[in-house]
């Protein structure tokens, strides 16, 4: 089985940090901050290298 | 005025009403200490369940009444000409933890309205945003015609 996509995801605005999967991010993207509320673009999400990749 | 008739809403009507809005007032309590804030939120007709966020400071009175999950009554209204209606909706306010959050509630949270940090004098980092859905046990739409007298 491959290691899933996660990803980190700080708030520009509120600064609000959760790990999410991809069709979190995808909300995110979407819909805005869940928490605040303020616009969401892609560069919020930094890539979490998985401890299994080599 | 004069009150000419009071019918009850049918469950279209309130829903409606319910969700052409986006604000109203909660009210809470603590034995005899009554507590009510005007509140933002999301509607979801098909669920019944209100989406909001609500800001307080650690130590407010505020995050006193909302601490647990509180028995709450939310109060919606609108005058337009001499209709009245109204929305009373009683059930139990539950917060959501951070990692309970999925992919519908960034959905439902999307057509909440944002809070309005300028309204506070904390610094946002102080500032404590927590969400909660609001599952009714009653939603009461009621509707009061007036006529006028003169």
């Amino acid at each position: 089985m491959s290691a899933s996509e996660e990803y980190v995801f700080v708030c520009p605005d509120c600064e609000e940090s959760m790990e999410v999967n991809p069709s979190m991010r995808d909300a995110l993207v979407a819909n805005g901050c869940v928490v605040c509320g303020a616009p969401v673009s892609i560069d919020a999400f930094t890539r979490v290298e998985s401890s299994a990749d080599p | 005025m004069g009150l000419e008739q009071e019918t009850e809403m049918t469950r279209e009507e309130t829903d409606a009403l319910l969700s052409r809005h986006e604000t109203g007032v909660l009210s809470l309590a603590s034995d005899d200490d009554p507590y009510a804030i005007p509140i933002s939120y999301g509607y979801d007709a098909d669920e019944r369940q209100f989406y909001m966020r609500l800001v307080s400071t650690p130590d407010s009175k505020k995050r006193e009444f909302l601490s647990g999950s509180p028995t709450v009554r939310l109060v919606v209204y609108e005058e337009a000409g001499r209709t009245y209606r109204s929305v009373v909706v009683s059930g139990v306010l539950h917060p959501i933890a951070r990692d309970e959050i999925t992919p519908e509630h960034v959905e439902q949270y999307g057509d909440a309205k944002r809070p309005l940090f300028e309204i506070w004098g904390d610094a946002r980092k102080d500032l404590d945003i927590q969400l909660y859905v609001l599952r009714p046990e009653t939603i009461s739409g009621r509707r009061i015609e007036l006529e006028l007298d003169q």
